[in-house]
């Protein structure tokens, strides 16, 4: 049974040169990767792009990578700061709905007179509502509710990627989430109303 | 993703339980799905990085090349053409210091005094002008730049993803 290497032993071998070790590591982090940028982008292409470019400047500098660090913790660190590069240069439109939609999310609105939310969540369209309603919070709310809750990282390893205090971290999770909250309510995603108890029925 | 994960998170914040809210938030937000790369994704950053890698060699040989090249340049010519055009460098170069470094110790000194000059006047100056109480406004002024400095610096840092709003 093959054990599984560690991220940092796939760093050290592909800065030995060793391809394979590189293209597992490439492997392990091309979803997170493209994920992550794509919720910064809002655009499938560039997000690609920019993915590849993270992982190109990850090559570049894994000799500056500490094995002592957590791979993935320096990995978003350095995609990260590829994405802000590009951000800053160019600056994006808003995202519509419209191109939401185009990208392949289902926008949010419930049609009540054809189906119930009930109904709805069955055919997976919670899901998108609630990637869709990501897509509307800040971006800085948006790449913490992504690195904690999709890509599984603790919040003083998420502080260090974006370089804020602990505090502050916790604090965007907090109003990412009120604000999702808000804006599912919105749309008509807010709390089912309480079953009447057998006992109090007339 | 089911509406009771949604009804026990939404619940959650409006009573603000933080913790149960987190914990509701991410049994939920676990069933979004996550943004997949093209098939060829992966192949094409191991394309990227061993073209990168191979340029980098290339570069590196040439410069080492390049470099050798030079040294060796440099030492035939030392060998080769020394005995011939030394006597007319060595003439040209005692020729050229004769003539220049006379002028360019005349302008030094010439500098050197007005510069000297300069600085007893803003000696004076500064002496008339500087007293205990100018220098300490002089100092909090410099602090509140340096905070007000800071502070732009702050703003800046938690707004730079936010400038670029997308």
């Amino acid at each position: 049974m093959a054990v599984q290497r560690s991220d940092a032993e796939l760093a050290r071998d592909a800065r030995s040169g060793s391809e394979a070790a590189y293209r597992e590591l490439v492997a392990r982090y091309a979803t997170p990767a493209v994920n992550f940028t794509f919720r910064l982008v809002q655009d499938r292409a560039l997000a690609e792009d920019l993915a590849q470019e993270g992982f190109l400047r990850v090559y570049q500098r894994l000799n500056t990578y500490d094995p002592e660090r957590k791979f993935s913790s320096w990995f978003f660190q350095v995609l990260r700061n590829v994405t802000i590069d590009y951000l800053r240069v160019n600056r994006l439109p808003t995202a519509s709905l419209d191109a939401l939609q185009e990208e392949g999310h289902q926008i949010a609105a419930v049609d009540r007179g054809s189906a119930s939310p009930e109904e709805l969540a069955g055919r997976g369209e919670l899901a998108a509502a609630v990637g869709a309603a990501l897509s509307r919070i800040r971006p800085e709310y948006r790449e913490v509710v992504v690195l904690r809750y999709q890509e599984g990282l603790t919040q003083p390893e998420i502080a260090e990627i974006l370089g804020l205090p602990a505090g502050t971290v916790k604090t965007y999770l907090h109003r990412a989430r009120k604000e999702l909250a808000e804006i599912l309510a919105g749309q008509g995603w807010g709390p089912a109303p309480a079953e009447p108890t057998a006992g109090k029925a007339v | 993703m089911d509406r009771k994960q949604l009804d026990a998170w939404l619940k959650a914040e409006q009573r603000g339980e933080d913790d149960a809210a987190d914990a509701a938030f991410a049994h939920l937000f676990a069933a979004v799905p996550k943004v997949q790369p093209r098939s060829a994704f992966v192949e094409q950053a191991v394309i990227i990085a061993s073209r990168w890698r191979a340029r980098r060699r290339w570069m590196l040989t040439v410069a080492w090349t390049a470099a050798a090249a030079l040294v060796v340049a440099a030492a035939v010519t030392a060998l080769v053409a020394s005995p011939l055009l030394g006597g007319s460098f060595v003439k040209a170069v005692a020729f050229l210091s004769g003539h220049t470094v006379p002028w360019l110790v005349a302008y030094a000194s010439v500098a050197l005094h007005g510069w000297l000059t300069l600085g007893h006047v803003g000696a004076v100056i500064a002496a008339a002008l500087i007293t205990p109480g100018r220098a300490a406004a002089v100092v909090g002024v410099e602090l509140l730049g340096i905070a007000a400095f800071y502070a732009l610096h702050r703003i800046a840092s938690t707004e730079r993803l936010g400038d670029a709003q997308v």
